[in-house]
Parts: C-alpha cells; structure tokens; sequence
C-alpha cells in the first residue's frame, strides 16, 4: 500500500450521513446561542469606535469592511439567517459555505481589538468542511466517504488545539514553563467558589501544570481512537476537562466543545420506529469535487 | 422517542451502502487539508495572535515567575469627587484583555480614552459627569507562587476630559 493509500484510507473511513446530519444540527443551532448568549461581547464591538479596531494579517490582506455600527449589525443578522437555514439541511453546500464565511468575518471582528481567543479553530474548521458532505438526512444510515473526511478533519483540528496548545508553552514560556505560577496567576484573576481552595494547597497547582501539557502533547494519539465507545469515552473525557476548567476560571471554550461533539457516534441515536421508506437520495458523487 | 442503542448483531445493518467519492474529490480535499494543516502549523511555529486563524494557542502559555506580582489592568471613568466609573468590562464593548492588549497605544496616543467615556456618557445619559479616565493597574503581590492579599494601584495614564463633555448632557 503506497503512502497516499494510506492516508487516503485513514481520512476517507466512511461514516454515516445520520451522524453528519445530527451534528451539523447542532454546529448551526450552536451559532445565535454563541451570537446572543455565549460570546455577546462579539455584537457589543458595534458600538466600539472604529479608532479602536486593530486589523489582523486577514484584515490587512482581504478588502474586509472597517466594523462600524452598521457593519457590525449587518454581519451578525446575515449570520444568523445563514445559520439558520444551514440548520434545515436544505442546500447545505450553499448554506453552509455563506454560513462559514460570514462565521468567519465574525470573528475578524471579534478578534480585531486587540486580543485573540482560541477556543474556536476546530469550530471553524468543522463549519468549512460540513458543506462538503452535501445532503444528508438525520436518518440516513448510508456511510459516506465525504462525511469521513468532514468528521476526520474536525478530529484532526480538535486535536491540534490542544498538541499545539503545549507547542505554545514551549514556545512562549519556555521548558520551565511547567514550574512557573502561570495556573496561580489564572486562579487569583479568575477564581471561582470552586477554584480558590487550590491556592492553599502547597503543589497542586504546580502538579497540574505537569499534567496539562503532558496530556496536550500525548494528545495526537487520541487520533488511535477508533471504536464508537472508545470515542464516546474520549469525548466524555474532553467534555470533563472543559467542564472543570469552567468551574475552576470560568473559561470554557465552548465552540470547541461543539467541535468535539463531531466525534460522536450520533447515528446511534435512533429513532426506536423502523427507518423511512423513503431515503433521500445524496448529491454527493455528483458535486464531489465542489 | 429516541433511545442510543447498540446494533443488534442478528439484525442487518439499516444498510451496507457507501458512497464514495471519486479520486479526484479525495485528491482536491487532501490538498486543501494538506494546505490548511501547512498553514496552521507554520502560524504555530512563525506566527502569533495577529496570524489569526492560524496563530498559535497560546492561552495561558507564557510562563509566570512565582515572585512577579500579578496584574490586572481596568479603565475607569474619574468624577469630580474622585469616584471611580468602570470603563473595561463590557460597559463600552471592550473586555478586560483587549484594553490590556492596547495598553501600550492608548499610553502613546490617550485621546483615544476620551472617545471612551463620550460613548459611555452617551449610552449612560443618567451617569455622573466624568472629569477624566485612567488606566489603572492593580498588582497583586506573590511569594512562592502564592497570593499573600497585598496590592498596590499604579495609575498609567491619565486623560483629563475637555470641559465640553464634563457638562451632564
């Protein structure tokens, strides 16, 4: 088997089109709950004056309108229009491409004052490549090579946030980075109810710095996990970290648990009634290639 | 109603069809991951924040000493009587770390901090006039990694407002 076989039988592993069809739900539902709820300090940029938006490298590079209160607005309702009908499923690689873009420029807007978060890649790598799968219905049990590559990829960039997380550190903090007080200087910023105790216990958060980045560096071989229940586990797994991180600084880097959500063996979750008669037929050899 | 189960091996699966892709789909996707992957990589390894989408996660990844204070940056509003109006946290549409991330520009250039409290009083038309705004830097001293509850407020900048906007509007 030549290497490109190889690669090319990793990344195409057929999945069904009901767990695409499921989890593309959620992606899309996902987007005015981040709009209006989760991340409402994005809209609250429309009324910053424009003196204070920094361009990034995409801004200075794309014709990408200055944020003023009228761009700002306009963004954020063609969004959640966009996502909206995504979320039916009709069209989906029309819907579902505006619907990337126009996630996209949000976030220019969002990340263009100056600070960047980075909770989102996975998120938006999953909004670029569910276009690609084309239709598919939530009861569709048909495996589809498209629909392995979209759930591969969104895998793939689930697991680099974290591997290139523990980069980052190296990077930027430097091998001793590990003996810093970088998780004390988080708690006294940030620190809950739940979290404060930590400061009173000699070592444990110098302990937990060592588990973090040796969990972030192992973690490409969470790409190892193949079986449903062994994934169902990993994202358990992921989920509770987050979680706890949440309880503990009140971050929760909530578009890339939507993110994790794609590894999810979501087709299992049948109707408990016998599948349609009819099953709508996929366009998906015929636009292949788009 | 919707239950998770297991397949149910002595029952056929709903169905064995796969649809596949052509070769030339697969090719166009493992280019265009292949580039993404290049891109993401190379922002990680070259690149920062300003690289955004590609830059490198680096919450949390700058090493902190355990005897450097830590500090936390916010803007505030002054009036007349020396009170305090908060400025960073959402009440003009900014977050804490973004007015750290233009510390150094607002420093240079703090007229800047002047269109902040003309947007504040014009969204808060109830507030008290505002004289001045200033970015203060609390820093909360560290031994051995450990708060020990003292801190001391450094004021940055201050910027005197013009009298125009002093006036209650």
């Amino acid at each position: 088997m030549t290497r490109f076989e190889w690669l090319s039988r990793w990344f195409f592993v057929p999945v069904p089109l009901a767990r695409v069809a499921i989890f593309r739900l959620i992606a899309y539902l996902f987007i005015p709950i981040d709009v209006f709820v989760t991340t409402r300090w994005v809209a609250a940029h429309a009324g910053v004056p424009t003196e204070y938006y920094q361009p990034l490298l995409i801004g200075e590079w794309l014709p990408l309108p200055t944020p003023t209160t009228a761009v700002v607005d306009i963004v954020k309702w063609l969004l959640i229009a966009s996502a909206l009908l995504a979320a039916t499923g009709r069209a989906p690689r029309i819907w579902g491409t505006t619907t990337f873009l126009l996630y996209l420029e949000w976030m220019v807007i969002a990340m263009s004052y100056g600070k960047v978060d980075h909770d989102r890649y996975a998120f938006l790598v999953a909004l670029a490549v569910l276009p690609t799968v084309g239709v598919a219905h939530w009861r569709d049990q048909r495996r589809s090579e498209a629909a392995g590559f979209a759930v591969a990829a969104i895998f793939i960039a689930v697991m680099l946030t974290y591997f290139l997380a523990a980069w980052a550190k190296i990077r930027f903090g430097g091998w001793d980075w590990v003996n810093g007080s970088t998780l004390t200087r988080a708690v006294l910023r940030r620190g809950t109810d739940l979290s404060n105790w930590t400061l009173e216990v000699p070592g444990l958060l110098h302990v937990s710095q060592y588990l973090m980045i040796g969990f972030e560096l192992l973690s490409p071989l969470m790409l190892l996990v193949r079986r449903d229940r062994a994934r169902i586990a990993l994202a358990i797994f992921l989920l509770g970290f987050h979680l706890m991180v949440f309880g503990a600084l009140r971050i929760i880097f909530l578009p890339h648990v939507i993110a994790i959500l794609a590894i999810l063996p979501w087709e299992r979750l049948q109707p408990s009634r016998s599948t349609p008669d009819v099953i709508p037929r996929s366009d998906d050899l015929a636009g292949a290639g788009s | 109603m919707v239950t998770v189960t297991d397949r149910d091996p002595s029952q056929p699966a709903p169905t064995d069809e796969v649809i596949g892709l052509t070769s030339r789909a697969r090719l166009i996707r493992l280019v265009i991951a292949a580039a993404v992957l290049a891109l993401t990589l190379g922002g990680s390894v070259y690149g920062d924040d300003y690289a955004f989408p590609f830059g490198p996660p680096r919450m949390y990844s700058t090493r902190a000493d355990p005897d450097t204070p830590v500090s936390s940056t916010r803007v505030v509003g002054l009036t007349d009587d020396g009170g305090e109006v908060r400025l960073s946290g959402g009440e003009v549409g900014l977050r804490r770390a973004e007015f750290e991330g233009q510390v150094p520009r607002l420093v240079d250039d703090p007229e800047l901090l002047g269109l902040l409290a003309e947007n504040y009083l014009n969204s808060h038309p109830e507030s008290e006039p505002l004289v001045a705004v200033a970015i203060i830097v609390r820093r909360l001293e560290l031994r051995d990694g450990a708060s020990t509850g003292a801190f001391v407020d450094d004021v940055l900048v201050t910027y005197d407002l013009p009298e125009t906007m002093r006036a209650s509007p």
